[in-house]
């Protein structure tokens, strides 16, 4: 009997595919990841148990996450915005790195009460990361230029000017390893009282709460999202394209400093060549889980938060290596991609004989 | 001095050899209209299952030609992903990227330790020993490892295939203008199939040259951007082969000068106006790290330069670059 796969656009997306993608997504990674668990002969069940229970039943293991997640919220708000423009900021990255050492000069060299000097900080975060993201949403407004390239070149030009900056002007006076010195007191965020987290998760939460408000609540954000679904829809309705574009990727670079500078202030407080592992492309599939919506989006990056805390744990305890985090984040992508097409097309399996009729009539009716 | 120069130049040869691998195969597969951003996850794949091959069966050829698979084998992937399912290609390319440099990291960490015999300093078969005696030219172009002339001698191969075949005719119009090449009876998505998986396969090659010949050795992450270079490299050269060689030399020339600017210590003299602060400009802009940003401004600054000229970015560039291709449906 011979078969045919066919394949036809979906009208509508069914509740039940929109709303189970990013929890099948998430389960088929980790089923995935535990097969490479069992390749290096690792118990996967034992794996996971020091992934997951292990940090989200201990007090220790809440607050890192959530320590984690503060610039990991950022960073995945720095994709979404402009994706929901329907451009892609592949440059978060660099954007995060440049706020980060934007931030710590000013926390370095300038002495202030903190009511002052923290705000300067994420002020020159902020601009630093609007000058990096706005390179690229300015020659994609002017000339079209793709942003994916140029958010791309950005990222890796930051990388090596932060290596520059921690060996030579930026370098600590105490050690020999390439990284400032450490951030005075006043210039580290407090912490929260009650909880052992600092007050970055209240700032990135007023970023995902901005966020919402843009998009639900203000002309701008709605224009964003015409531009976004329907550009020819866009022109017609006279939505400046090129301020948009350019706003959301300068609104990208802010956020994505943000997520630099409150790692610095509230993490790590000194400046390293390596101070973070590749958020600003973790970024990325945090954005893919969370794209319909910014709370969505923060319960992405509270997932990927306790990946990277429970996967250091799990190095810890049994010695896997931590590469495997990236492994998860790269199969998370993968499914997300795939689950794409699933949403879209319907796919049907059928034998040449029953198959005849129906694609009579759907020939038929798309013509 | 000649000495210097002549060492100089035949470091550049040798370093260029990872750009003319990558960038050849990145090229092929944007012709084709697939944007690879995974060239840095293939190169990682093909130089891990290239050294765990030669460190195995003692034969290097026999890792190349592993390496070099491994990397077509992984963009498989990808093209499935972006021909078939009409995936967003920066997105695979991206995930491709964080899933070569995450396995094989993974994978590898044992072999880190570990040393194997690769690729020897050679010369051309033949003509080869006569050829190396030249002088200058000798050291520099006929005294290298055999990875190094087959990259050399890919060169011609591709610019032949792309622009003297009919394959590669039709691989270069379905990166175009695919739904008239599908029209004129041009299989699309083989052509953007078979482009992307050269690109892979070049990909993997660029890999296992690093841990069989440039390097011979195993560390995790060891390509350190070369593949982003290799993706800039494109895009710098406006998607022309000859122009791809070009930048991979100039590119090479960039490593080469970095590894060395320290030891060259080049300044102005004293008494000289400005000497201060062109000394200074001097220190900054022979710095390592400021250095390995040149590739990335330079492909800027051509974007720039060319879309000002010409007022449309789209020109240079395969038309249908980045674009998914669907027969009737949608």
């Amino acid at each position: 009997m011979q078969y045919d796969i066919q394949v036809t656009p979906r009208k509508d997306v069914p509740r039940w595919i929109a709303y189970g993608t990013p929890v099948f997504t998430v389960v088929a990674a980790l089923v995935v990841t535990g097969v490479t668990l069992v390749a290096l002969g690792f118990n996967p069940v034992e794996g996971y148990y020091y992934m997951f229970v292990d940090t989200l039943t201990t007090s220790y293991g809440l607050s890192e996450t959530l320590i984690r997640a503060i610039p990991l919220i950022f960073a995945g708000l720095a994709v979404y915005i402009p994706l929901k423009a329907n451009l892609w900021n592949i440059g978060a990255e660099g954007q995060l790195v440049v706020g980060a050492a934007a931030g710590t000069f000013v926390a370095l060299n300038f002495s202030a009460p903190m009511y002052l000097l923290l705000p300067a900080m994420f002020l020159a975060a902020a601009f630093a990361g609007a000058i990096w993201g706005g390179i690229p949403g300015w020659l994609r407004a002017k000339w079209g230029i793709n942003e994916i390239i140029t958010t791309l070149l950005m990222t890796f030009i930051a990388i090596n000017l932060l290596s520059y900056i921690v060996r030579g002007p930026m370098r600590g006076e105490d050690g020999n390893f390439p990284q400032t010195d450490l951030l005075p007191a006043v210039a580290q965020l407090p912490g929260i009282p009650g909880i052992d987290v600092n007050v970055g998760l209240v700032l990135a939460i007023g970023g995902v709460i901005a966020t919402y408000f843009l998009f639900t609540r203000t002309h701008l954000g709605f224009q964003i999202t015409v531009v976004g679904s329907n550009e020819h829809a866009a022109a017609q309705s006279g939505i400046n394209k090129a301020r948009v574009y350019l706003f959301v990727l300068v609104a990208g670079g802010i956020l994505a400093a943000f997520a630099g500078i409150s790692e610095i202030a509230g993490n790590q407080s000194r400046l390293q060549s390596t101070f973070e592992p590749g958020y600003g492309f973790t970024a990325i599939p945090i954005a893919l889980l969370g794209r319909n919506g910014a709370f969505k989006l923060m319960l992405a990056a509270v997932f990927f938060a306790v990946l990277f805390v429970g996967g250091q744990s799990m190095s810890i305890a049994i010695g896997v290596p931590s590469a495997l985090i990236e492994i998860i984040q790269a199969l998370v992508i993968l499914f997300l991609i795939t689950a794409e097409f699933f949403k879209r097309y319907k796919v049907e399996i059928t034998s040449k004989q029953q198959m005849e009729p129906s694609q009579k009539t759907a020939t038929g009716g798309e013509i | 001095m000649a000495s210097f120069t002549v060492l100089f130049l035949s470091a550049v040869v040798s370093a260029a050899t990872v750009y003319v691998f990558a960038g050849l195969g990145e090229l092929i597969s944007e012709r084709a209209g697939v944007l690879n951003l995974g060239v840095e996850g293939m190169m990682l794949v093909g130089a891990l299952s290239g050294y765990v091959t030669t460190a195995i069966t003692g034969n290097y050829w026999l890792g190349f030609l592993v390496g070099s698979l491994s990397g077509a084998i992984l963009s498989l992937l990808h093209a499935f992903l972006c021909i078939s399912l009409n995936a967003d290609q920066a997105i695979s390319g991206i995930m491709i990227t964080l899933l070569g440099a995450g396995a094989t990291s993974y994978f590898g960490q044992p072999w880190a330790a570990t040393s194997i015999e690769g690729f020897p300093t050679t010369t051309v078969p033949v003509v080869g020993s006569y050829l190396a005696e030249l002088p200058y030219l000798g050291i520099i172009l006929f005294q290298n490892s055999a990875t190094d002339f087959i990259a050399l001698a890919l060169i011609p191969v591709v610019w032949a295939f792309l622009y003297k075949t009919n394959i590669g005719l039709e691989l270069l119009s379905v990166g175009e203008d695919p739904e008239t090449a599908d029209t004129m009876g041009v299989q699309v998505f083989q052509m953007r199939y078979l482009a992307v998986v050269i690109g892979g396969l070049f990909a993997g090659a660029a890999g296992a040259h690093l841990s069989l010949s440039f390097n011979t050795l195993w560390s995790s992450g060891m390509t350190a951007g070369t593949g982003w270079i290799a993706v800039a490299l494109v895009i710098f050269a406006q998607w022309r082969p000859g122009r791809v060689v070009a930048g991979a030399y100039l590119f090479a020339t960039f490593g080469a000068l970095q590894l060395r600017s320290q030891s060259l210590s080049l300044s102005i003299p004293a008494d000289l106006p400005f000497s201060g602060v062109l000394n200074g400009a001097l220190g900054f802009f022979l710095d390592p790290s400021i250095m390995s940003t040149y590739p990335y401004v330079v492909t800027i600054l051509v974007l720039i330069i060319v879309v000002r000229r010409t007022q449309d970015s789209h020109l240079a560039q395969p038309s249908a670059l980045v674009q998914s291709y669907k027969r009737e449906l949608d």
